[in-house]
C-alpha cells in the first residue's frame, strides 16, 4: 500500500478534471488527479474537436454564446499549440428555414459575437466543397481543439505547481469519518497496489461516471443521463473551416477539420451504460447523410474512423434552481454538503470542452469559499507548457518538422508523420503505458491505414528500446489491433475496406501475427 | 493561409487529384517504381509527397523537398489504386512556387522563346552552348547545369520546311491535322519532316496549323495560368483546322493536350476537350491503323538491333507502348524494350543545376543499356529525352518514326 | 487483334498471360498498374493444412479449379522460373518464420529462405538493421523462442541489431533501398564484417529479405562469407522477394511478345451472343476499345478495389457487373471482434471448371470471359493461406485444355 496526502483530490482525468487539479495547484493548494484509465480517454476527446466561437448557442441561449467567445478567446491563447483558428461558417441550403438566418443575427448581436455574413460565392470560393444550394453563410470564429493536448496541457501545467497526475489509479473507496471525506482509495491499475490519499477534499469531476463516484461516498441518487454522440471521421480535410448548418441544432450538422482529418457530427441518444457505448450503423448512415447535404460527395469520400462519446448530463432535482452563482451554462454543480450531508466533497457535471475552463474555475471557487480561503483564479492568464509561443496549431506542422528531421531519423506512422523520437521519448516517459495511450498523444495509427503498417514498427521498438519483452510488445500489439477496430467496423465501406483488406494481407497474410500464442502478460 | 496558395489552387484541378487520395493504401508501389527515390535520399519519395502530405496541406506547401519530384508521372503510372500522385506533387509545387520563381524555370519553360531566339544564329548558339565557361556563366545566371543536354539549335525551322514542300505523290485518303510542338518545331525538325512524309506517303492530305506552345515545361514548372492560357489558344488554333484526327510525334505534347492540363490544371475548356480526345501520337495512330488493317505491311527489311526507350510522358497516356507494337512489323528489326523508368531529364528537370547529378544517376541504368544494347543508334518517342539519351550515350537517337521512313525507302 | 485480353498484372493474370502466349496466342494485358504480387511475402503458399486444404468444399475456390489443377498451375510457374526462384514440394508444407517472429506455413520458397525453415533445436541469431524500420530482430527473436513448433518442439533465436548503411545520408531506408545496396560488394562486406565477430558456433543467420534485388543468389555468397546458414525472412510491402518475383514474371511475358497496356482502367466491355467482343480502357484523351477471343480477368479482390462495397453496404464487382457469390446483410458480413473471421472477404464470383464466372442460374456470364485469382470468392486467402494456390490453379484451369485454347 502505498500512502499520500493531498489538500484536494480531484478524480477524473477529463477536461473538467484537469483545469481543475490546474487551478487548484496554481492557488496553491496540494492537489492529486485520480484517473481510472488515461487521461483524456473518456468524454474529453470523444467529441468532434470543435472550439465553439459561440455561434452554434447564439439563437437558444445568447449568453451561453457569449460565454463561448469569451472562453474560446482564452483557450486559443493559453492552450495556443491545442488550438487551430480555423474560422467557420454556418451557412443555409436552399430549403432551410430562412427565418433562422435572422434569428442568428439577433442572437449574435445580444451576445456580441463576432460574426459577418458573407455571400454563398464567398463561401464556396473559401471552401468548394461545400454545397452550391448554399444561401445565406455567416462567418464566425469557430476553432479546432485537439482534446488529448489540452488535457495534457493544463496536467502538465498542474504538475509544474506541484500537483499529481496519477493515471490507471482507479477510485475504489472515498471514506468518510464524522460527515467529512477523510481519504480517498485508488486501485493502481498497471501495479495491483493500494494508493490511500488522506485529503479533506474531493472534487468529484468524472463526467458520466460522477454517479457511480458520488456513491463511493456514501452520496447517492445522482441521476447522470449520458447521452451518447457517434462521429465519422474522414480520411482528410474536406473543408478547412469548420462548417455547421444554419439551422436549429439537429444531428449531424457540423463538420470539423482537425489535423489531418476532419469529422462530422453528432447523434444524442440516452444510453445506460457510459462503459458500453454502441456505434449503431444507423447513426453512421445519418452522419454519412448528413454529410452529403453539407458536402456533395462526402459517401465517396474516405471515411477512416468512428467513436462515440457520453455526453455527462446531470438530471438532479435536489439542485436549487435559483441558486446559478456558480453554475455555467449546461453544467451543475453538486455541493454535497447541503445535498446529501457528507463534506469536503463537490460533483460536477455537464459543460462542454470550450468552457471547461471556466467551469473548472467555478467549480473551484465553491471549494475555495468554503474553505474560507481568499485565493483568486489565475487559469486565464497563463499558457500551459508548450504554449508559450502563443502560436496556434496549424496543420501542416508535423509536414514541417518531418521536412526537417526526416533525414535524420525515421517516420513510423507515415499516415500520421509521427517520429522515431517522438515515440521513444514518450515511451520512456511512461514505460506503462499502452499503445493507445501513446496514440493519444502522437497520433500513432490514426491515419488511413489505421495501424497495418506502424503498429508493427512500434511494437519493435517497444521491444528494442522499451526493454518489453516479446511476450509483452505483443499482447499491446494485439490490444492496439483489437481497439483500432472498434472504432473500424462501423465505418467499414469503400476505400477503408480496401485498405483493411491490405492491412489483413501484411498483418495475417505475412506476418501471421493471429498464430503467435498468447501473452502471459496483460497490457492495460 | 498563403493567398498565392489559394490562387494557385483556385486555378488547378485540385479537388480532382486531392479526392484520388482517399484511394491510397500505402501500397509502396510507388515508391518502389520512383526514379528519383532510387538514386536519392534528398527526394522523400513520391507517396510521402503526394498523398501522405496532401493532407497536411492547406495552401502552404512546406516540404520544399518535394521539388526533387521530376514530375516524370511513373507513380501515377504504376498505382494500381488510381490515386493522381504525381498531379498531386505537381500542384503542390505549383503552390511552392507561386511568386519567387527563379529565373531559370521561367526561361527553359518557354521553349517557343527559345528556339524563336535560337534559331537564326544556330551555328552560334550551337558552340557558344558547346563552350565550357559560356556554359558555366549560364549556369550561374539562370542555375541550367553546365553540362544539361541542351537542344541543337537548328538552322531551319518544321514551318519553313513546311512552306516550301509538296507532296510527293496525290492524297487518297482524308485529311490529317499535324501539330508539331515546339521541339518538333524549333529543335527536332527531322522528326517532323519525316512524320509528315511517313503520313503522305500512306496517302493521307496532311495539314498545319499555326500553332503555339502547349505549355508542358510552363505546367511542370508551376506557372499554371500561363500554361493553362497557352494550351487553350492550341487547342483553338488545332480546332481551327478542322474536325479531323490529330496527329503529333511529339509524345509529350500529346500527353499534355490528352490528359495533363485538365487533370493537372483543371483546364476545363471544351476546345481542349474536343482536340484532347482527337489527338494521336504518331505510333499510335499508326498502330490503330495496324489493328483496322489499314496499314501496308510493306515494309523494307532494317537488320539492326535497336534499344526502346518509352518516355515517362508517353507511358502516362495509357495506351501502352504502340511503337513497340508498329516496329514489329519490320523484317529484320529486333528491338529492345529498355525497361527503365525514366531517363532523368522529365521534361526540363535534368537541366537544373541542382538536379544534373539526380538526373545523370537516375539515367545511368538506361545509358548503360543503350551502350550493351547497341552504342550507336537508339530510339525514344520524346525529344528532351533524346537530348539526355544522346548526350549520356554518344548514340544516334532518334524517333522511331525515323525507322518507319527509312523502313518505307523514304530515307 | 489480339486472341487473349487478360486484365490485371498480379500472379495469376501474369501466369495466364504467359501461358497464353507459350501456347502461341497474340496476347494484351491490360492493367491499372503493377499487380500486387510484388506486395506478397515471395512465397508460394498454397494452404495452411497442406494438400487436406486443395480439398476444401464448395464454396471454396479450390472445389471449381480442383486440386490437380492447383498442383500443375503451382508446377508450371516451378518450372517457368526454375530453381533459383522458387524450390520446395508443392505437397509438403514447410514453416518459415515472420517478421513479427510467429511461423507461418507455406509450400514453394525462394532458396534463399530454405534454412528458415523451423526445426526442434535449431539456433538462429536474428539480424536487424537499424535503418529498416520493418524489421526488429528483438520482437522476432524473443517471439520465435516462446513458441511452440508444428509437431513439438522449441528453437532458440537471438537478435542483434546491426548499423550498416545502406544510402549515406538517410536513417530510413526501406526494404528495397537496403536490396539496391545488396546488389553491391561493399556494403555486402560491410554486412558480413559487422555479423561474423557476434555470430556464434551452430547458429544459422536470418535476415530481412534484402539480398538484392538484380542479383539474388547473394545468400550463397553471404552463407561461405559467414560460414554458417543464412535465410531471408520476408517483410510488409516493400517485399523484395515479392518485386523478384514480378519483376521475373514481367520479364518474361514481354520476352514472349505480351502487350502491356498499362496505367488504364477498363470502363466499359461489349457482347453480343452471350460472349464479350471487347473492353473499353480508359486511355487518356479518347478510350480505347480492345476486342478478343477471350478475356481472362485477374483484377484482384477488395485489396484492389475490383471488388468494392459502396456506403450503403452494397458490394459489385467494378468492370463486368459479375454476379457475387457471400453477398448477405452487412451486419453479418463485418463483425465486431477484430480477430473474427471477416465474411464479407469471402465474397466473389463463383465459377464453373473452366473459371467462368457464373450466373443465379449457374449458366457461364458469357461463354468467353474467365475470373481467376483474387475475384473469386469463398476463401479468406490471407487466412487460411492459399493466395498463390488460387491464383495458380485458377489461372491453369482458364488456360489449359482444349476447350480453354
Amino acid at each position: 500500500m502505498r500512502k499520500l496526502s493531498a489538500d484536494v483530490v480531484v478524480v477524473g482525468g477529463g477536461a473538467t478534471g484537469s483545469g481543475v487539479v490546474r487551478d487548484c495547484a496554481m492557488r496553491g493548494y496540494k492537489a492529486i488527479l485520480v484517473e481510472r484509465g488515461d487521461l483524456g480517454h473518456g468524454t474529453s476527446a470523444r467529441f468532434h474537436g470543435l472550439l465553439h466561437s459561440g455561434g452554434r448557442y447564439v439563437v437558444a441561449d445568447p449568453e451561453s454564446g457569449a460565454e463561448c467567445a469569451r472562453e474560446n478567446a482564452i483557450l486559443k491563447r493559453i492552450h495556443a499549440d491545442a488550438v487551430e483558428a480555423t474560422g467557420g461558417f454556418f451557412f443555409q441550403i436552399e430549403g432551410d428555414d430562412e427565418s433562422f438566418a435572422d434569428k442568428f443575427i439577433e442572437g449574435a448581436k445580444i451576445a456580441k459575437l463576432p460574426y459577418q455574413e458573407i455571400t454563398a460565392a464567398e463561401l464556396l470560393k473559401r471552401e468548394p466543397r461545400c454545397n452550391p444550394k448554399a444561401t445565406r453563410v455567416m462567418e464566425v470564429e469557430d476553432g479546432t481543439i485537439d482534446g488529448w493536448q489540452l488535457v495534457w496541457g493544463a496536467c502538465r501545467s498542474a504538475e509544474a505547481y506541484g500537483a499529481q497526475i496519477l493515471t490507471y489509479h482507479q477510485v475504489t473507496g472515498i471514506d468518510v469519518v464524522g460527515g467529512k471525506v477523510q481519504s480517498v482509495r485508488c486501485l493502481d491499475r498497471k501495479s495491483g497496489e493500494e494508493v490511500v490519499i488522506d485529503t479533506a477534499y474531493v472534487i468529484n469531476c468524472s463526467g458520466p461516471w460522477a454517479g457511480q463516484v458520488a456513491a463511493l461516498a456514501g452520496c447517492h441518487d445522482v441521476n447522470v443521463v449520458p447521452g451518447r454522440g457517434v462521429m465519422v471521421a474522414m480520411s482528410h480535410r474536406l473543408v478547412n473551416s469548420v462548417v455547421n448548418r444554419l439551422v436549429k441544432p439537429a444531428d449531424g450538422d457540423i463538420i470539423v477539420p482537425v489535423h489531418t482529418v476532419c469529422i462530422i457530427g453528432t447523434t444524442d441518444v440516452k444510453v445506460e451504460d457510459p462503459d458500453n457505448l454502441e456505434l449503431p450503423r444507423a447513426e453512421v448512415q445519418k452522419m454519412l447523410d448528413a454529410g452529403e447535404l453539407m458536402v456533395p460527395g462526402f459517401r465517396e469520400s474516405r471515411a477512416v474512423h468512428a467513436w462515440a462519446g457520453a455526453r455527462p448530463l446531470i438530471k438532479d432535482d435536489r439542485v436549487d434552481a435559483s441558486d446559478t452563482r456558480h453554475m455555467s451554462r449546461g453544467m451543475a454543480i453538486l455541493d454535497h454538503e447541503t445535498r446529501d450531508g457528507v463534506g469536503g466533497i463537490l460533483t460536477i457535471g455537464g459543460g462542454k470542452l470550450t468552457t471547461y475552463r471556466l467551469m473548472a474555475k467555478n467549480i473551484t471557487d465553491v471549494m475555495v469559499e468554503k474553505l474560507g480561503d481568499d485565493r483568486p483564479c489565475r487559469t486565464d492568464q497563463e499558457p500551459v507548457p508548450g504554449s508559450e509561443n502563443g502560436k496556434n496549431y496549424q496543420v501542416s506542422h508535423r509536414l514541417h518538422d518531418r521536412e526537417e528531421d526526416r533525414l535524420e531519423d525515421q517516420i513510423i506512422c507515415e499516415c500520421e508523420l509521427m517520429s522515431r523520437k517522438m515515440f521513444t521519448e514518450l515511451l520512456r516517459a511512461n514505460p506503462d503505458a499502452s499503445f493507445d495511450d501513446l496514440r493519444r498523444q502522437l497520433r500513432l495509427g490514426m491515419g488511413p491505414c489505421q495501424g497495418g503498417f506502424c503498429s508493427l514498427r512500434a511494437t519493435g521498438i517497444a521491444c528494442a528500446e522499451g526493454g518489453w519483452s516479446a511476450d509483452k510488445a505483443t499482447a499491446a500489439l494485439r490490444l492496439f489491433l483489437k481497439n483500432r477496430w472498434i472504432g473500424l467496423w462501423p465505418i467499414l465501406h469503400g476505400d477503408q475496406l480496401r485498405q483493411a483488406a491490405l492491412d489483413s494481407w501484411m498483418i495475417s497474410g505475412t506476418l501471421n501475427v493471429e498464430s503467435l500464442p498468447a501473452s502471459e502478460e496483460v497490457v492495460l | 493561409m498563403s493567398s498565392q496558395g489559394y490562387s494557385a489552387l483556385g486555378f488547378a484541378g485540385h479537388e480532382l487529384a486531392r479526392a484520388s487520395l482517399d484511394h491510397c493504401v500505402k501500397c509502396t508501389i510507388c515508391e518502389t517504381q520512383c526514379p528519383v527515390l532510387a538514386v536519392t535520399p534528398l527526394f522523400s519519395g513520391p507517396k510521402f509527397v503526394g498523398p501522405q502530405a496532401e493532407r497536411y496541406r492547406h495552401g502552404l506547401s512546406v516540404d520544399h523537398s518535394l521539388d526533387y519530384c521530376s514530375s516524370c508521372g511513373t507513380c501515377t503510372l504504376v498505382c494500381p489504386q488510381g490515386v493522381k500522385i504525381a498531379e498531386l506533387n505537381s500542384q503542390a509545387r505549383a503552390v511552392m512556387k507561386a511568386g519567387h520563381m527563379p529565373l531559370r524555370d521561367k526561361l527553359i519553360s518557354q521553349t517557343v522563346v527559345m528556339g524563336k531566339l535560337m534559331t537564326p544564329f544556330a551555328p552560334i548558339a550551337n558552340a557558344a552552348l558547346n563552350v565550357g565557361p559560356i556554359r558555366s556563366l549560364v549556369q550561374g545566371v539562370i542555375g541550367i547545369h553546365k553540362k544539361a543536354p541542351m537542344p541543337k539549335a537548328n538552322s531551319r525551322t518544321f514551318m519553313g520546311w513546311w512552306k516550301k514542300h509538296t507532296p510527293a505523290q496525290p492524297a487518297t485518303k482524308g485529311k490529317l491535322i499535324f501539330f508539331h510542338g515546339c521541339a518538333g518545331g524549333y529543335f527536332e525538325v527531322d522528326t517532323s519532316i519525316k512524320s509528315v512524309e511517313v503520313l503522305e506517303h500512306l496517302g493521307y492530305e496532311v495539314v498545319v496549323p499555326k500553332q503555339g506552345c502547349c505549355g508542358l515545361a510552363q505546367q511542370s514548372n508551376g506557372l499554371y495560368h500561363e500554361a493553362s492560357a497557352n494550351v487553350v489558344k492550341l487547342a483553338k488554333e488545332l480546332q481551327a483546322a478542322g474536325d479531323v484526327t490529330i496527329i503529333s510525334s511529339s509524345g509529350s505534347c500529346t500527353g499534355m493536350l490528352k490528359h495533363e492540363a485538365h487533370e493537372i490544371m483543371g483546364v476545363t475548356d471544351p476546345a481542349l476537350a474536343d482536340v484532347g480526345a482527337r489527338v494521336r501520337d504518331i505510333m499510335e495512330f499508326l498502330l490503330e491503323l495496324d489493328e483496322a488493317g489499314e496499314l501496308p505491311h510493306d515494309f523494307q527489311p532494317i537488320k539492326m538491333t535497336v534499344p526502346y526507350h518509352a518516355p515517362c510522358q508517353l507511358k502516362g497516356q495509357g495506351m501502352g507502348l504502340p511503337a513497340l507494337e508498329v516496329l514489329k512489323l519490320i523484317p529484320g528489326l529486333t528491338v529492345v524494350e529498355s525497361g527503365a523508368a525514366c531517363c532523368g531529364i522529365a521534361g526540363t528537370y535534368g537541366l537544373k543545376k541542382e538536379k544534373f547529378d539526380v538526373a545523370q544517376a537516375v539515367g545511368k541504368p538506361l545509358f548503360d543499356m543503350i551502350k550493351a544494347t547497341n552504342p550507336d543508334y537508339a530510339i525514344c518517342d520524346t525529344e528532351t529525352c533524346r537530348w539526355q539519351l544522346r548526350k549520356g550515350t554518344g548514340a544516334t537517337v532518334d524517333h522511331p518514326i525515323a525507322l518507319i521512313h527509312r523502313s518505307l525507302g523514304l530515307s | 487483334m489480339s486472341q487473349v485480353i487478360v486484365i490485371g498484372a498480379g500472379l495469376s493474370g501474369l501466369v495466364a498471360a504467359i501461358k497464353s502466349a507459350e501456347g502461341g496466342q497474340q496476347v494484351t494485358l491490360i492493367s491499372k498498374g503493377l499487380g500486387g504480387l510484388q506486395l506478397s511475402q515471395g512465397t508460394i503458399d498454397i494452404h495452411e493444412q497442406g494438400l487436406a486444404g486443395l480439398e476444401s468444399p464448395a464454396p471454396h475456390p479450390y472445389a471449381a479449379i480442383g486440386a490437380e489443377n492447383v498442383l500443375a498451375g503451382v508446377k508450371y510457374l516451378a518450372k517457368l522460373l526454375g530453381p533459383e526462384f522458387l524450390v520446395g514440394d508443392a505437397k509438403k508444407n514447410v514453416y518459415l518464420p515472420t517478421a513479427v517472429g510467429a511461423i507461418r506455413p507455406t509450400a514453394l520458397i525462394p532458396p534463399s529462405m530454405a534454412a528458415g525453415s523451423v526445426r526442434d533445436g535449431a539456433k538462429w541469431l536474428i539480424v536487424g538493421l537499424r535503418r529498416l524500420k520493418d524489421f526488429n530482430a528483438s520482437l522476432i527473436a524473443g517471439n520465435l523462442s516462446r513458441l511452440e513448433l508444428p509437431g513439438g518442439g522449441s528453437l532458440s533465436a537471438r537478435a542483434l541489431t546491426i548499423d550498416v548503411v545502406a544510402r549515406e545520408g538517410e536513417v530510413d531506408s526501406s526494404a528495397l533501398t537496403f536490396a539496391r545496396a545488396f546488389d553491391t560488394p561493399d556494403f555486402r562486406q560491410r554486412l558480413v564484417a559487422a555479423i561474423k565477430p557476434e555470430l556464434q558456433p551452430g547458429e544459422a543467420v536470418g535476415l530481412p529479405a534484402i539480398l538484392g534485388v538484380k542479383q539474388h543468389d547473394f545468400w550463397r555468397e553471404l552463407q561461405a562469407s559467414l560460414g554458417c546458414e543464412v535465410f531471408e525472412i520476408p517483410l510488409p510491402p516493400p517485399s523484395v522477394p515479392g518485386m523478384r518475383l514480378n519483376e521475373a514474371l514481367t520479364a518474361k511475358a514481354k520476352a514472349l511478345g505480351v502487350r502491356f497496356v498499362l496505367g488504364s482502367y477498363v470502363s466499359g466491355f461489349t457482347a453480343a451472343g452471350g460472349k464479350l467482343v471487347s473492353v473499353t480502357v480508359a486511355t487518356t484523351g479518347a478510350p480505347q476499345e480492345f476486342k478478343a477471343d477471350k478475356f481472362i480477368y485477374a483484377p484482384g479482390g477488395f485489396e484492389s478495389g475490383a471488388l468494392a462495397m459502396d456506403s450503403h453496404y452494397e458490394i459489385t464487382e467494378k468492370v463486368f457487373g459479375l454476379p457475387l457469390h457471400g453477398v448477405a446483410p452487412v451486419e453479418e458480413l463485418i463483425l465486431p471482434d477484430y480477430w473474427d473471421e471477416q465474411p464479407v472477404f469471402k465474397v466473389g464470383v463463383s465459377v464453373d471448371k473452366q473459371m467462368r464466372p457464373l450466373d443465379a442460374a449457374g449458366k457461364p456470364v458469357y461463354a468467353n470471359l474467365h475470373a481467376i485469382g483474387g475475384i473469386i470468392g469463398g476463401a479468406i486467402r490471407w487466412k487460411e493461406k492459399s493466395g498463390e494456390g488460387i491464383a495458380l490453379g485458377s489461372a491453369w484451369a482458364a488456360t489449359e485444355g482444349s476447350e480453354n485454347v
